[in-house]
């Protein structure tokens, strides 16, 4: 029997997973849209692994969660480690480049710069002020363009002369964007000047006073744009790294965290027919009107978080159906 | 040191707007050379944003633009340190913080002043301790401030008489920028502003033009306790020229302390058309020209059903 | 005549020595402010003007649920920065939206005074004699002084008690005697009965625990809702956690220090940079030299004095070696953001000290 370890990565728009055998080499991978529905989502993945490993002589000695949905697909599949992105990240990171010093990342809500020194993290940043400059940001801008931000990347790189954008701020840079567009700005050049938007908002803001030293790697959604990689390399004088799997990092990561945690349980992939619900519960016991999230495995309540004061403590988790 | 070869360096921001008359006759005076930044340019714009924190005011991101660009290029930079200049008064704390900033941002030798009135720091004994590190004498120092000094006042009076001349003969629409001078004067943040208001056919008065005894406590006709020294100074001179005007624009830098709150008591409290433009890091002019010219439009219409 | 009834803006605990002051100074009916909820931030932000910092977005919407309450007089006794400036302008706001109140501010030019303060105390009871006021006001500091110096050692021990809740528990008995203090005895006889209480809790600490000190703005590092609870939230992941700035060290140390915390400052500071600025760049060398493993840096949106003490800051901590994790709280802020930020700050300094070791 071999030990192998399952790392789930549920992020806003898209949902990662790994299962790693004891040298951290991937066994089973898949990626999918998390479509608003992360517990679904999940259960496809889940699915998936599952069947790729089939027939192999396999126990899962650990499961591990990250992103956004993390507590609740954590308590869902019973994970033995549930941590952020951010740690994952550089985790995972690590284990492909183990000479990595700098991490840039650009997803889909965020961006952060995780910064390593022999093989630890020592520094990070995240965005902090809003979405301007994430890919959220590049596809809304696409969409305003007419083009498929898929291509995005393959039209800037035709650019000779990339046009100047603010895009310190997302309603600033629309307005300045229909402007140059309307003066008669060629699109590839605008185009071209988001990628450097981008990358510059991302260098002023998020990765300010950190020191960028290579080895550098590029991750996130974005990081597919070839327009806003030659903007980095342009901009930092060094070569990026985009990796191909570079989307698995975090789903890696939390694997190999949940592989630290040495645990003897052997884990179930089991959950296909469990029926997992949660529901919201809004406390209505003084104006914060917490959210309490609730989280049922066929029909019985198994945890249940978000209440910010005693007040709500009643509501959660035994007395819930009374609500 | 030399002094034949000292050369100072004036970032031409932040206090460059108020200061730079009696700075410039007092280093001519002592025989110093004196060498300026440009004016703010993209360039300077750009090195500023990434030497400043994000949230930094968009003037002070621009001041650490000039200082970048005299670093290597002159002996010292001048970097004055207000606190207070008045009793009872204060400064934004960017002036008190100023100095510290840059010392600790770029590696450069600072000609520095501390002016802090409520601990007896005044701005004479600021140009003696300026003097002094320039190895000039006493006698010198003193007769080089005492000139420098007349030569700022009567600039200010000057200018003073001039705009009193314009509101007196001008037939056209008279506009009042409130806004500190390095706003109103910078290349990048009020000249493509007064450029599109002075193609609407419009005068511009400016609110940092006016003399202090006249604005003496007119200040509290909008704030009664506002504690700010500048900020006193453009409220007293939007009280003062209230009624010879005809619309009112608040021109600001994003995120500015003072200004946050004191826009709100004009704009509660003024009876004119007013407008707050705020400007954080554009690069174009986008909106801009539509704000400008519909402002003129609502100055017009009100000036109809005035005169009828 | 309508009977007067004074309110005041929430920060921390701090309403239990202000009510007390307020009860024994004035013959008004003294109303606490609902508690911080999500509403009153929205109330204060939806009538705050764009980018005025957040202290002033919250303490508009505290006054704003008082007077929905019925309280018909208000306080303002911020200052420092443009605090000092508030109730000015707030005054114009809430006359704006059609409330019928009288405004007190505490401080003047922004400098909080007691000459200026027993003024305006004699203003709201006439009757009011100098003596009573001065006893009464620093009976009132003895009692914050107190409560600050019991908040330290909760601060210092809290994420390591065996039993859930007990710092919490108690110092909520501690709260409710504090409210009956009859004088400066009584009032030291429960600071000594409550510090030997603190004392007995029984702890489960490491000797070479995490240590993480936290700086920054004022009003976001005293007032748990306004950074999420930060502290709270440290608790749990078993840290020691350090924080100077607190009312008696705004009030009373701070203006005898001056001196010596510029010196702490190194070479940092030359001049003092504004507000509590030139204290947090004091603090930070300080707490990297005793060996602590990071810092949090805590301020509103837009805060000017805090945004110049982080440029100096960033120097501090690539100098001293000291990673420092900066919060900016504005009434947009992502709660999960913050979560994120904080576990992953927790886990950098982790790995950091394993590696160390």
């Amino acid at each position: 029997m071999n030990n192998s370890y399952v790392g789930i990565d549920v992020g806003s728009i898209s949902t990662k997973g790994v299962i790693l055998d004891n040298n951290n080499k991937i066994l089973a991978s898949v990626y999918l849209w998390t479509e608003g529905n992360p517990i679904s989502a999940v259960k496809k993945i889940i699915k998936s692994l599952e069947l790729q490993i089939k027939g192999k002589n396999i126990v899962i000695k650990g499961i591990g969660v990250t992103g956004s949905a993390r507590k609740l697909i954590g308590t869902i599949l019973g994970a033995n480690i549930v941590k952020n992105e951010i740690t994952a990240h550089a985790v995972g990171t690590i284990s492909i480049h183990p000479d990595v010093k700098t991490i840039l990342e650009i997803g889909g809500q965020d961006s952060k710069i995780i910064i390593i020194e022999d093989g630890i993290v020592v520094d990070y940043a995240m965005n902090t002020l809003c979405a301007a400059g994430t890919g959220a940001f590049l596809s809304s801008q696409a969409k305003r363009l007419g083009v498929d931000v898929k291509e995005f990347g393959n039209i800037a790189l035709e650019s000779k002369k990339p046009t100047k954008i603010a895009a310190r701020c997302t309603v600033f840079a629309e307005s300045d964007l229909v402007h140059k567009a309307q003066i008669g700005y060629k699109k590839e050049d605008i185009i071209a000047g988001l990628c450097n938007a981008v990358v510059n908002n991302y260098l002023n803001n998020v990765a300010k006073e950190k020191k960028i030293k290579a080895p550098i790697v590029f991750q996130g959604g974005v990081s597919k744009n070839e327009g806003v990689v030659k903007a980095f390399e342009k901009e930092l004088n060094e070569k990026v790294y985009v990796d191909e799997c570079g989307h698995l990092t975090g789903a890696i990561g939390i694997a190999i965290l949940s592989k630290k945690e040495n645990s003897n349980i052997e884990f179930n992939l089991n959950i296909e027919n469990i029926k997992f619900e949660n529901k919201g519960v809004e406390c209505k016991k003084c104006p914060n009107n917490c959210d309490i999230i609730c989280i049922y495995k066929d029909n019985t309540l198994i945890d249940s978080w978000g209440n910010k004061c005693e007040k709500g403590d009643s509501i959660q988790p035994a007395n819930v159906n009374q609500v | 040191m030399n002094n034949k070869n000292t050369t100072i360096g004036i970032p031409k921001a932040l206090l460059y707007y108020k200061y730079n008359d009696l700075w410039e006759s007092f280093f001519n005076e002592l025989g110093i050379n004196v060498l300026y930044s440009p004016e703010t340019n993209n360039e300077i714009l750009e090195r500023g944003k990434s030497l400043s924190i994000d949230e930094s005011c968009l003037a002070l991101k621009i001041f650490m633009g000039h200082v970048d660009y005299l670093v290597n290029k002159v002996d010292y930079i001048l970097i004055p340190r207000i606190e207070c200049l008045k009793k009872h008064e204060k400064l934004c704390t960017n002036f008190y913080a100023l100095y510290d900033i840059v010392n600790n941002i770029f590696n450069t030798k600072i000609l520095n002043y501390n002016i802090d009135v409520k601990k007896g720091k005044t701005e004479k004994k600021a140009f003696i301790q300026i003097g002094k590190s320039l190895n000039k004498s006493h006698v010198e120092i003193l007769t080089a401030y005492n000139i420098a000094k007349n030569v700022f006042k009567e600039s200010k009076k000057q200018r003073y008489f001039d705009q009193l001349n314009l509101l007196n003969t001008s037939t056209k629409n008279k506009i009042l920028i409130v806004s500190h001078p390095y706003n109103t004067y910078d290349k990048l943040i009020g000249e493509p502003i007064i450029k599109l208001l002075k193609k609407q056919n419009t005068d511009i008065i400016y609110c940092d033009v006016f003399d202090e005894e006249e604005i003496k406590n007119k200040h509290t006709h909008i704030s009664d306790k506002v504690y700010w020294t500048y900020s006193k100074e453009l409220l007293g001179g939007l009280v003062n020229y209230y009624k010879h005007i005809d619309g009112i624009i608040l021109l600001t830098v994003f995120p500015c302390g003072p200004d946050s709150l004191t826009n709100e008591m004009c704009m509660s409290k003024i009876n004119l058309p007013i407008i707050n433009i705020i400007i954080d890091e554009l690069s174009g002019e986008a909106g801009l020209q539509t704000r400008i010219e519909s402002f003129i439009d609502i100055v017009n219409e009100k000036k109809k059903v005035k005169n009828n | 005549m309508k009977k007067k009834i004074i309110s005041f803006p929430h920060m921390g605990n701090y309403y239990i020595p202000i009510k007390y002051l307020l009860t024994k100074l004035t013959n008004c009916d003294i109303m606490l402010s609902p508690p911080i909820t999500k509403k009153t931030l929205e109330l204060g932000s939806k009538y705050s003007p764009d980018f005025v910092c957040i202290p002033f977005k919250y303490n508009l919407g505290n006054y704003i649920e008082s007077l929905e309450n019925g309280a018909n007089i208000l306080m303002q006794c911020g200052g420092g920065c443009r605090y000092g400036y508030y109730a000015e302008v707030q005054q114009q706001i809430l006359k704006g939206l059609g409330y019928n109140f009288e405004f007190y501010s505490l401080t003047e030019n922004d400098k909080l005074a007691a000459i200026s303060m027993y003024r305006m105390f004699k203003k709201i009871n006439k009757k009011l004699s100098i003596v009573k006021f001065l006893y009464y006001t620093i009976l009132t500091l003895k009692m914050i002084s107190y409560m600050d110096k019991i908040d330290i050692y909760i601060r210092a021990n809290i994420g390591f008690e065996e039993e859930e809740k007990s710092f919490e528990n108690l110092l909520k008995e501690m709260h409710k005697d504090l409210e009956s203090t009859k004088g400066f005895i009584h009032l030291r006889k429960t600071y000594i009965k409550y510090n030997k209480l603190f004392r007995k809790i029984k702890l489960n600490k490491p000797s070479n625990c995490l240590k993480i000190g936290i700086i920054g703005e004022l009003y976001t590092c005293m007032e748990p809702f306004s950074n999420y609870f930060l502290e709270k939230n440290l608790a749990k992941m078993n840290v020691e956690i350090s924080r100077r700035t607190n009312v008696t060290y705004l009030v009373i140390k701070k203006r005898f220090n001056t001196k010596k915390i510029l010196r702490e400052c190194g070479n940092y500071c030359k001049y003092t940079i504004g507000a509590d600025g030139t204290d947090n760049v004091s603090e930070a060398r300080m707490l990297a030299k005793k060996g602590y493993d990071g810092l949090i840096h805590t301020k509103p949106f837009g805060c000017t004095p805090e945004i110049g003490a982080m440029s100096i800051l960033q120097k501090v901590s690539k100098k001293e070696k000291i990673p420092i994790l900066y919060f900016t709280f504005d009434s947009h802020t992502s709660e999960e953001g913050i979560k994120t930020r904080l576990e992953a700050f927790y886990d950098m300094i982790k790995m950091r000290r394993e590696n160390n070791e």
